[in-house]
């Protein structure tokens, strides 16, 4: 239990800092596309942390985003609505019997489909929310339109390869 | 009252996120007001060291362009200095209203090979006539000489450097302004030879070594080495010194080529000289 804790917060922290030092200074097709990878450690939290948990850490992980990127509130409004998503998405598209306490979030555990599923939406929402918020002009709505569903599927991409590098066979402890 | 509990329980996770979403909604406006205002000011000095690490590594993955950069900087500033320049008398000529005329321009250059174990060692550099480089051009690095250019092809030259049996130049004590000649006897890439000192002269361990200028493809003072040996023969008039090069050839890696405007000018100059009244050889 304390392994996998700490386990995620170390995910978190490096996503972070991939997402700040590495990620934000690639444009590609000139900015255009920006994925925020980062969003990559919330979805992996697992499905019976409680919802008031959830909030907060995604508000956390949000505000240290803003500190970097110089923009306060901005990420910590957009996690905020990804962790208020992220277990109404999660029952949305749950088995008939629910999520036994062995299943994660990820794709060994659940399936491809039910990730990319999964993941889509949620990741989609959490662009959407703040590239929308970011710019707040409706005049450019489907320029950010664009600037939304193209950076959400690079995320999405992304996510999925990071899916496949910590596969560990018969692991549960993701 | 109770059933207000019972709604603040049932509704609890819906109003965190309302309360924590005004909270960043509340920032988010602030900031598009007050651009990047006080609150960043908290934790701005540790973020600032995260990117300040960032950009030292990045930094240190380009050192290579930026040494690019650098040495051709280098050039660019050389071929202003002031030692380039004859001067012309404003008495008897005017031209251009100006007291200096350019002798010397400098151009940038890589080394791609470089030999030192043999007795006749050669540079090659990754620019050739198509960058504008000639024969006889002389050769630096780091300001200090390394030699000259003896064949060029479009895109490379070849130099010879002072690591060569047959290179001769003629360098000048810088402390007592005496001539001597430059030679590779030793066959150590650091040490050369300068011979033909007579005796009369001052030199100590330590002494700088700087060209003479009497070449036609150096500009004078330009440091060639350190004195680190003088061998004193009771039989003979000259001094035999050691010296250390300022240049270091183990390490060449960016050189610049010296283009003297006025060699030809100089050239047909002394050919003339020597049609007209002969030479020694005669």
């Amino acid at each position: 239990m304390v392994l996998m804790i700490i386990n995620h917060i170390l995910r978190i922290a490096f996503l972070i800092l991939l997402q700040c030092l590495v990620v934000n200074k690639m444009l590609l097709l000139d900015g255009l596309i920006l994925p925020f990878v980062y969003v990559f450690g919330i979805l992996m939290l697992p499905f019976e942390t409680p919802r008031w948990l959830l909030l907060i850490l995604g508000f956390s992980i949000g505000l240290i985003m803003d500190y970097f990127t110089g923009m306060m509130g901005l990420h910590a409004s957009a996690c905020l609505f990804l962790t208020f998503m992220q277990p109404l998405v999660q029952k949305f598209l749950s088995p008939r019997e629910g999520y036994d306490a062995t299943q994660r979030p990820t794709v060994q555990s659940m399936g491809l489909g039910w990730y990319l599923a999964y993941a889509g939406i949620l990741v989609f929402m959490h662009h959407g929310w703040l590239l929308f918020l970011e710019v707040f002009r409706l005049s450019s709505f489907f320029d950010t339109l664009v600037h939304v569903v193209l950076s959400s599927l690079a995320t999405l991409i992304f996510l999925t390869i990071g899916q496949y590098l910590i596969y560990k066979p018969n692991s549960y402890e993701l | 009252m109770k059933n207000v509990f019972a709604l603040i329980k049932r509704l609890h996770v819906f109003l965190l996120f309302l309360a924590l979403q005004v909270v960043a909604l509340i920032m988010v406006f602030e900031s598009m007001f007050y651009h990047r205002a006080t609150m960043l000011n908290a934790a701005s000095d540790a973020v600032g060291n995260v990117y300040k690490q960032r950009a030292w590594l990045s930094e240190y993955l380009r050192l290579g362009e930026i040494n690019d950069q650098l040495s051709l900087q280098n050039s660019l500033l050389r071929t202003q200095l002031e030692n380039n320049y004859i001067n012309i008398d404003t008495v008897t000529h005017n031209v251009n209203d100006t007291l200096l005329l350019q002798r010397y321009r400098y151009h940038t250059a890589k080394v791609v090979n470089n030999s030192l174990n043999r007795e006749s060692n050669y540079i090659t550099l990754d620019k050739g006539w198509s960058s504008g480089i000639t024969d006889q051009m002389g050769v630096i690095s780091n300001g200090a000489l390394v030699g000259f250019v003896v064949n060029v092809s479009e895109h490379f030259s070849v130099a010879m450097p002072i690591l060569h049996r047959s290179f001769q130049t003629s360098v000048r004590m810088k402390r007592s302004m005496d001539l001597g000649q430059l030679q590779w006897l030793t066959g150590d890439p650091d040490i050369a030879n300068v011979e033909d000192l007579p005796k009369h002269v001052l030199v100590a361990v330590g002494d700088t070594v700087v060209t003479s200028g009497f070449s036609k493809y150096f500009p004078p003072n330009l440091p060639v080495g350190y004195v680190t040996e003088v061998t004193d023969n009771a039989d003979e008039n000259e001094f035999h010194i050691k010296i250390r090069l300022a240049a270091e050839f183990r390490k060449l890696s960016h050189v610049e080529l010296i283009e003297n405007l006025m060699i030809t000018e100089q050239q047909q100059l002394e050919q003339q000289a020597e049609e007209r009244y002969g030479t020694d050889d005669h």
